[in-house]
């Protein structure tokens, strides 16, 4: 009896230090968050008051909210479908090369690497509006008279943001599909073409069915991702010019440590993550009908 | 006929995946190439590839006058630090969770997931106060403490596909030798699943090296700051060009680049296993 006690009692033990760290680090702040959003908390100033719902009426009926969540959907759905569609056929090319498979694989990785700040830096290096590579090439080149400002032109610099996220996104979308390409069982294709199945039927019927819920699972991640995502446009463009880049986890920033409104600003972040929540439930309701399918 | 198209297929499939790698090579290959250019090369000419008189001054520049080496140094302690401690517990709570908890394995597992919703912008508010409280602001150790929120959700779910291959069988021959659950775990299973641990460690250093948002928020003083907030603390001043810029970035993306090299294929299997399972 008392044996039996011990060993229970040393299971546990293996999971309790990480319960600590989710309990303390992601728990806690979620509820801390939660009261802080219905209060006055300022960065600097030690007074608070609590003012219930006050805070949330505010970013509720402030335009720029609206602005920076239009934003943000446009720039989490354009990188989405940019990111896959780049990723997936990726992979089917690497997938079905003989040669320099693991050749390109490596190379194309290589973005998945590069930290937040060395994104910027390279890009804005890049498509610098004077000694810029990409903006003197294309004057060169004569396909532009001036030398285009991919970062400061407001009609442009939205979508070169987006293409900034695919080229970065991509390669996690890539090598999660071809590993997912890599079990499907090889003579499902042989008996395939053996009954004339077309190069599209066998992907209709064969690759996607296979590896549709890897897939689901990955755009869940990525989608949470890419709209929790504040390193890359802050970096890049701070927001601006003009609003044009603001998404909603900068308007939280800009409102916790630019006016130092940390309620509000809480505020602003539990409503991102009820709208995550929302998201994911539609996803995951979905993806649990495919797999109920599958079996 | 339908060799013939085969052939084209494949040719066109080279093709996408040339112009695909060149696009995702290009702008480390520009770092590094800028980085050992002069200045006024830089500028004179934007488009032309190779350096004339290739030059390590931005490099001397950066290391010496920017006291970059100091930067370094804190995010390799701390993104060590993480990692370590990290890996630990991750291991841990990874074993525990496919052995001792089958049924409510699954369950702490997708909880974990769970965590990945919450956006690092809500969370670096709370960090921001408590660390404030307990006099962490501008410390290595409260950057390590935030940097365990998102590298042990993260490691359990990667090591616990890789603890899910360990026969129970060669586990079940060590205890009737008469070796507990914890020697069992360090001189078992440890070694068995050490390549995974590996991988899952160095994706761990790598995260906490390039991790931007909450260094940015907690650490305010030059003397403490990590690369990626010291290298955006320069992009303002005036005295910097972009070769300086460029020699910096060569020193944080270069470690990055040559880790994930070495992870590529544990990295894409461990998450597969995590998504699947």
């Amino acid at each position: 009896m008392k044996r039996k006690v011990k060993v229970d009692y040393a299971r546990w033990i293996f999971v309790l230090p990480a319960m600590i760290i989710v309990g303390a680090l992601l728990i806690y702040p979620i509820f801390s968050s939660l009261y802080y959003s219905m209060t006055t908390k300022h960065l600097i100033r030690p007074m608070y008051d609590f003012v219930g719902l006050a805070n949330y009426q505010d970013v509720l009926t402030d335009p720029d909210f609206f602005k920076a969540f239009f934003h943000s959907i446009i720039w989490t759905i354009a990188s989405l479908a940019g990111q896959i569609f780049i990723g997936f056929t990726a992979a089917l090319c690497v997938n079905r090369v003989r040669h320099l498979k693991g050749v390109y694989r490596t190379l194309m990785i290589i973005p998945w690497a590069f930290p937040s700040i060395v994104i910027a830096l390279s890009w804005k290096w890049i498509l610098n509006g004077v000694s810029g590579f990409i903006p003197n090439m294309l004057v060169q080149l004569g396909i532009c008279n001036e030398l285009p400002q991919f970062l400061s032109d407001s009609s442009i610099v939205f979508l070169t943001l987006v293409m900034i996220n695919i080229w970065f996104g991509a390669p996690m979308i890539m090598i999660n599909v071809l590993s997912a390409l890599q079990t499907i069982p090889q003579d499902q294709y042989e008996a395939a073409q053996i009954d004339g199945a077309s190069k599209g039927q066998q992907f209709l019927h064969i690759t996607f069915p296979h590896i549709k819920v890897v897939v689901g699972l990955l755009v869940v991640l990525r989608t949470i991702w890419i709209f929790n995502n504040f390193d890359i446009i802050y970096l890049l463009t701070g927001g601006g010019p003009a609003d044009k880049t603001m998404t909603v986890p900068i308007y939280a920033y800009n409102m916790g440590w630019g006016t130092k409104m940390l309620g509000k600003s809480s505020a602003v972040t539990i409503l991102l993550l009820m709208f995550l929540l929302l998201v994911c439930f539609i996803y995951f309701a979905i993806i649990a009908k495919w797999e109920k399918e599958e079996k | 006929m339908a060799k013939k198209k085969g052939i084209i297929g494949n040719g066109l499939c080279h093709v996408y995946l040339i112009l695909l790698s060149v696009i995702a090579v290009f702008p480390l290959i520009w770092v590094l190439l800028s980085s050992i250019k002069t200045n006024g090369e830089l500028t004179a000419n934007p488009t032309s590839f190779l350096p004339k008189n290739p030059t390590f001054s931005n490099f001397v520049h950066v290391i010496e006058d920017l006291v970059f080496a100091r930067n370094i140094a804190n995010s390799i302690v701390i993104a060590l630090c993480t990692t370590i401690i990290a890996i630990v517990i991750s291991c841990m709570a990874a074993y525990g969770i496919v052995r001792f908890f089958p049924k409510l394995g699954n369950i702490m597992s997708k909880a974990l997931v769970t965590t990945y919703l919450f956006p690092p912008i809500l969370l670096a508010i709370p960090y921001s106060l408590v660390m404030a409280k307990l006099g962490l602001t501008n410390t290595r150790v409260g950057l390590v403490i935030v940097y365990l929120s998102f590298s042990v959700p993260y490691a359990v779910w990667m090591l616990v596909g890789f603890f899910k291959t360990v026969p129970i069988g060669i586990e079940e021959a060590a205890r009737v030798d008469g070796a507990n659950k914890v020697q069992t775990f360090v001189k078992i299973v440890i070694p068995l699943v050490m390549p995974g641990i590996v991988a899952t460690a160095i994706y761990t250093f790598i995260n906490a090296w390039n991790e931007f948002l909450y260094a940015l928020i907690l650490i305010n003083s030059t003397d403490m700051m990590t690369v990626s907030v010291k290298l955006r603390s320069l992009q303002g001043a005036e005295i910097l060009n972009w070769g300086d810029m460029m020699a910096a970035s060569t020193l944080v993306v270069v470690p990055s680049v040559i880790f994930f090299m070495l992870i590529q294929k544990k990295i894409a299997s461990g998450m597969a296993e995590g998504a699947v399972k």
